[in-house]
Parts: structure tokens; C-alpha cells; sequence
């Protein structure tokens, strides 16, 4: 039994999250089961509760039973639901069967979003402290290295000097450059990387090819706080990235393989006075304007590239990677003929994150993934994001794929060409 | 029998139309009233103008076009037939000159309009009976399309018998007098509106209809204001 004070609260949090667009998502449904092949989890597991429109619906009947006039006088017409322990149940599993890819936008005639919607979902999840524990454990992390940078300094220092060889094995430097740069104040470029050496080395490498004025951000790109649902904790993991930004005065934020990491930072910063990138727009740029060149030798075998969901269809970037890849190999091949339907991992929305716990559903929901990639014949599977890097290497090992999954960043750093 | 009459055609229907309008335009004052998202919502890649691409989804259904051809085919057919039937109510106001550019009797299309909409409720009504539509949907998707059809089944029905069985008490003029009439708010019922062999189709086309009007501004029927806006967030 939920109590009438904890349901007030959750009741709260959900006005919180009823913004025009919500409230457009939340009205205009007619349930026409036009996104029923939308979502990757029904296609590969089959069961109703999958449906874009089914899941939405468990969020809309407790709209339609606390935010409309009609839950009170006639709740039975929309099968408006009451909030109960039961009901967060049904909240839970919902979100957190959906990666938040937003395929299913793709087919809905109105275009409801239904990662939007979820987040409604996840929101009251942690009000009622049933969201996975793991997932606000790493946001408050993130939150507390910003808070107090100088105790964690000196580790990060030390810990980017045993990668600077690495790097130089990449990229000869001339005299007088340094491998990685942090800290530099008016430099030209902030990248923000992940936690682990295959985020920053390539990546490095990269920027003195290119000889980028850069320097390295002190924190990781990823959002947990995004993953959770918890708008103020993603605002706060956000703000650290920010304000490092403005305090180096740089012209250009470049966010790593990271999906969420660089939607959030795109589109969620709102006016600053430096841009957005993603690593592989900064690359396509580089490689544009010849200020890297690149050895397709090094590239054995068909490639094919997935398209992180959050970058392409949910941020735009589709061209970038293909003219990278156009200089990396002569044999690419498309998963789709249509970037905006190719389906999702199936590991995003936080469920990599959650690790070993969510495996066996990942593994199970993107059979579809796997029966894609295989068509293509491709030997190398480039991404762009951690995430989907991390979920297809798992289907990989799982269904024995037997491709070589690849971050596009690393194709590059090996490919260069050191004149 | 003539009270219970008077009330659905006159007090009934000012009663449905004041809560249509005064419902549906609170509805939308309260939902674009609200903040608007921070964020960009749409989908990528995108084509410029969005606004005009926006139109295009609304009313042309492209996404329902590739993955449900069928039904496709009979929501086009079905939202056409509505707005031609909006436009032979206005008919019944006055004579609207330019509609004459097709000449035609009172309503577009010979009666075969009714028809059509009737047949694409009833495929709307029995494809959710379908699973997976089924489990998706909740009672109002039923009532509203059997109240549909209830509504276009009896106002064809008046069509269809001046026109296909030769019935000529009730013309378009006594409706011409009524719908006048109750515009003006003076509210006049001819007799040969309440009290020939056919008033009983008038009555429960009219019923139906106000039942439909009182219900529209609470459910799902919103869609047809709120598909725009909606589109265009996808579209940005």
C-alpha cells in the first residue's frame, strides 16, 4: 500500500514533467498500433507490453486518472489507473525496457516521443526510490568529482601520464608539444572524455595530428543523471562541464563517443558562448579540410557502421561518419537504407550501464540487431558511442557474430598518416 | 414523445455545442499556457520548412502510408468524408456559391460519402477487436467510434432516403428553417421535421451527435487540433 503522503509527492513530480510537449504526447494517442514494428524489443521478443503506444499507455493512465477532470467523473473510460506499489511496478518495467531510441517516433502519425514519456516514468521511480540504485550511485559520483575537483587532480594527472606513450605510438610529436593538454586556459578546443584510456588515446592522437589547439576536460562526458531520469542531477553533471568550459574560455566543446553525453550537452545547454560537437563531426572536419590523412590499408575487410541513436536520429549527425568512413575503406555497407530506421542495440536508456543485471534482456531484445549487422556480411562494425560499443560487443560474443566491433575514433588513430 | 424531442433538438443541442467549444478551447488554453520544453524534440534527418513539412504529416498520414497501407487508405478516405460532410452541414446554413462549382443536391458525393464513412468506422471498430490493437485499446476508442457510426449511419440514412428512395416530406428546407432558426437563437422545429415517419432518424442522428460534441473535448478526438503542434515538434 502506497500512502497518501508518498503518492502526493509522486503526484508532484509528475506536474513537474507536464510541459507543452508532454502534455501534447500525453493528449493525443488514438492507440492506432501504427508503432507496433517500431520498437526493437517487440521485434525481437514479441510480447504486447513492448509496443510503443502499450508503454505509454502505462504512464497515460495515471494522467488520465490525476490530471484530467475525466478521472475523477469517469475514469473507467480511459482505463485511468490509481498510483499504487503496483503500478510503479508496471512504471519500472516500461522504462526500463525502453532504451529511449525513439524509433518508434519514426512510425507514430503524430510523432509521440516515448523516451518523453518515460522520463515521466523514471522521474517517479526515483521519487519513490526504486530506481536502480547503481544508476544514481554513478550520477553522484560524477556530481561529488565536480564539487571538489582538487582532491581528485592529482590522481587524474598522474593517471594521463602513464597514456601520453601510448599516444605518441599513434602520433610523433615535435618538440615542445605535449601529448595530452589540460587545463589550458583559451584553447580552441575542450574535449570531454570518458573514464578509460580507449577514450582519450585515439582521440589524442587525433588532435595533434590535426594540430588542434585542445585541451582535456577534468570530467567524463557521460550522464548519469540522464539515464536515471533525475532532471536535476543531469543539470548539475551538465553545469560542471560548463563552467570548466567558461572558465577556459574555449570556442568548442567536443564531446567523445558518448550518445547521451553529447545529446544532452547539444541540446540541453541552451545560449553559451562555445558550440557543441561530436567527436566525429570535429574528425569529418579535420579530414575535410586536410588537416589529417588517412591510409585505407589499414582497414581490412567490409565495414558497416551503426548509427548510435542518440547522435544520429535523435541529434542529427548521419553524414559525418560516412565520409569518415568513405576515406577509411572502399567496401562500406549500409544497415538500412534509411539511417533514421535503423534499430537500436538495445543498450541504451541506461541499461549498459546497469551491467550484468540487465544482460540477459539485452541480449534477448536485440536478436533484430543481430540478424541486421549479419545481413550486411561486414566484417568490422564501427560505432560511435560507448554505449553501443559496449552492448554490441556483448551481442557479438553472445550470438558469435564474429565481427569486429570498432570505435570510429580508433579506425582513425590507426589509420593516420605521419608525414 | 414531442417534449422529449424538443429537448435533444433544441436545449440538447445548445448544450453540446456551448460544451465543445467552451471545453475545446479551455483544453488547448491549458496545454499551450504551459511551459514549452527546453529542448528540441524533433527527429533526424530533417527537411526545411519544418513547419511545411508538418503540415505534410499531419494531413497526409506518411508514416501510416509505408507501414499500414490499408489502413491508410481508409483513414484518407475516412477524414475526407468527414470534412465533406462538415462542409454539407454548412450547406444546410445557406447556399455556399462555390461548392456549386461541382453543381450537386445538398451534399456532396450522392449519399455514397455517408456511406464510405460508415463502412471505415466499422473497419477502424473491428480492427481493434485485432490484437495487438486490441490490447492497446481502452474503452473510449470503442465508444467513440460506434458513436461515430451511430451519428454518420443516421444522418446518411436522411440522405439516402430523399435521394435513393424518393422520400419527400422532410426537404432540405425545413432543415434550412431548423438549423436557422436555432443560429439566430430563436428556435423554430417545422412539424415535418418531428412528426413524419422519418423524424426518428433526425432525432437520433441529432442525440448521437450531441453526445459526441459533449464528449469530444475530454477524449482522444482532440487529436484533430493537437496533430499539428505535435507534428511539428518532430519536424522542429
Amino acid at each position: 500500500m502506497m500512502d497518501e503522503k508518498t503518492r502526493d509527492d509522486l503526484l508532484k513530480l509528475f506536474e513537474s514533467k507536464l510541459n507543452e510537449a508532454m502534455r501534447l504526447y500525453l493528449e493525443t494517442c488514438t492507440r492506432c498500433g501504427v508503432c507496433t514494428e517500431a520498437c526493437h524489443v517487440h521485434a525481437s521478443m514479441g510480447q504486447v507490453k513492448y509496443i510503443a503506444a502499450y508503454r505509454a499507455e502505462i504512464v497515460r493512465r495515471l494522467y488520465k486518472k490525476y490530471f484530467k477532470g475525466r478521472g475523477k467523473i469517469w475514469p473507467s473510460v480511459g482505463e485511468a489507473r490509481e498510483l499504487s506499489a503496483m503500478a510503479l511496478d508496471e512504471l519500472y518495467e516500461a522504462a526500463y525496457s525502453c532504451t529511449g531510441c525513439r524509433r518508434c517516433m519514426v512510425y507514430c502519425p503524430f510523432g509521440i516521443d516515448t523516451q518523453m514519456l518515460m522520463s515521466i516514468a523514471k522521474l517517479l521511480l526515483v521519487g519513490a526510490e526504486m530506481e536502480p540504485e547503481i544508476l544514481t550511485l554513478l550520477a553522484d559520483t560524477s556530481i561529488e568529482k565536480g564539487k571538489s575537483i582538487d582532491l581528485f587532480k592529482e590522481s587524474f594527472m598522474q593517471g594521463l601520464k602513464r597514456l601520453e606513450d601510448e599516444v605518441v605510438s599513434k602520433w610523433k610529436l615535435e618538440a615542445g608539444e605535449t601529448a595530452i593538454p589540460v587545463d589550458v586556459e583559451g584553447a580552441d578546443l575542450l574535449y570531454v572524455a570518458l573514464a578509460g584510456a580507449h577514450s582519450i588515446i585515439p582521440a589524442a592522437a587525433i588532435f595533434n595530428a590535426a594540430k588542434e589547439n585542445w585541451t582535456l576536460s577534468f570530467f567524463e562526458a557521460v550522464n548519469f543523471g540522464a539515464f536515471v531520469g533525475d532532471p536535476t542531477k543531469t543539470k548539475l553533471i551538465l553545469d560542471r562541464i560548463v563552467s570548466e568550459a567558461k572558465r577556459l574560455k574555449v570556442k568548442e566543446v567536443c564531446i567523445c563517443e558518448c550518445g547521451t553525453a553529447y545529446r544532452v550537452m547539444k541540446q540541453l545547454t541552451g545560449k553559451q558562448p562555445f558550440k557543441v560537437s561530436s567527436i566525429t563531426e570535429v574528425h569529418a572536419r579535420y579530414i575535410r579540410e586536410g588537416r589529417i590523412k588517412l591510409d585505407k590499408t589499414m582497414v581490412d575487410g567490409a565495414v558497416t557502421y551503426h548509427d548510435p541513436c542518440q547522435i544520429a536520429r535523435n541529434a542529427g549527425v548521419i553524414d559525418e561518419p560516412r565520409y569518415i568512413l568513405q576515406h577509411l575503406t572502399d567496401d562500406y555497407r549500409e544497415l538500412t537504407d534509411e539511417p533514421r530506421y535503423n534499430w537500436c542495440c538495445g543498450g541504451g536508456g541506461g541499461l549498459v550501464a546497469m551491467g550484468e543485471d540487465t544482460l540477459d534482456f539485452r541480449m534477448k531484445s536485440a536478436s533484430v540487431k543481430v540478424d541486421q549487422v549479419n545481413a550486411t556480411g561486414a566484417t568490422i562494425l564501427a560505432t560511435a558511442c560507448e554505449n553501443c560499443h559496449a552492448q554490441l560487443s556483448n551481442l557479438n560474443d553472445h550470438y558469435k557474430m564474429g565481427v569486429d566491433v570498432r570505435f570510429l575514433s580508433s579506425m582513425i588513430a590507426d589509420a593516420l598518416i605521419q608525414s | 414523445m414531442n417534449t422529449l424531442y424538443y429537448l435533444i433538438l433544441v436545449p440538447m443541442v445548445y448544450i453540446a455545442f456551448a460544451i465543445f467549444i467552451i471545453g475545446t478551447t479551455v483544453r488547448l488554453i491549458n496545454i499551450f499556457r504551459t511551459p514549452k520544453h527546453p529542448a528540441t524534440l524533433q527527429v533526424y534527418p530533417e527537411k526545411k520548412p519544418g513547419w511545411l513539412w508538418a503540415l505534410h504529416d499531419t494531413f497526409l498520414f506518411p508514416t501510416v502510408r509505408r507501414h499500414k497501407p490499408l489502413l491508410w487508405i481508409f483513414l484518407m478516405v475516412f477524414h475526407i468524408c468527414i470534412l465533406l460532410l462538415i462542409l454539407g452541414h454548412l450547406e444546410l446554413f445557406g447556399e455556399i456559391e462555390i461548392l456549386q462549382f461541382i453543381p450537386h443536391e445538398i451534399f456532396l458525393g450522392q449519399g455514397l460519402v455517408g456511406l464510405i464513412a460508415s463502412i471505415a468506422l466499422l473497419y477502424f471498430l473491428f480492427r481493434r477487436f485485432i490484437s495487438p490493437v486490441r490490447e492497446l485499446s481502452v474503452p473510449e476508442d470503442y465508444y467513440l467510434l460506434i458513436l461515430l457510426f451511430l451519428v454518420v449511419l443516421f444522418g446518411s440514412q436522411m440522405d439516402w432516403a430523399r435521394r435513393w428512395y424518393f422520400y419527400e416530406t422532410v426537404t432540405v428546407e425545413q432543415y434550412r428553417e431548423y438549423l436557422g432558426s436555432l443560429l439566430v437563437l430563436d428556435p423554430y422545429l417545422p412539424d415535418e421535421l418531428t412528426e413524419s415517419g422519418h423524424s426518428f432518424m433526425l432525432v437520433l442522428h441529432i442525440f448521437f451527435a450531441n453526445l459526441f460534441l459533449i464528449f469530444f473535448p475530454f477524449s482522444q478526438s482532440m487529436h484533430s487540433f493537437l496533430s499539428l503542434p505535435v507534428n511539428k515538434l518532430r519536424r522542429g
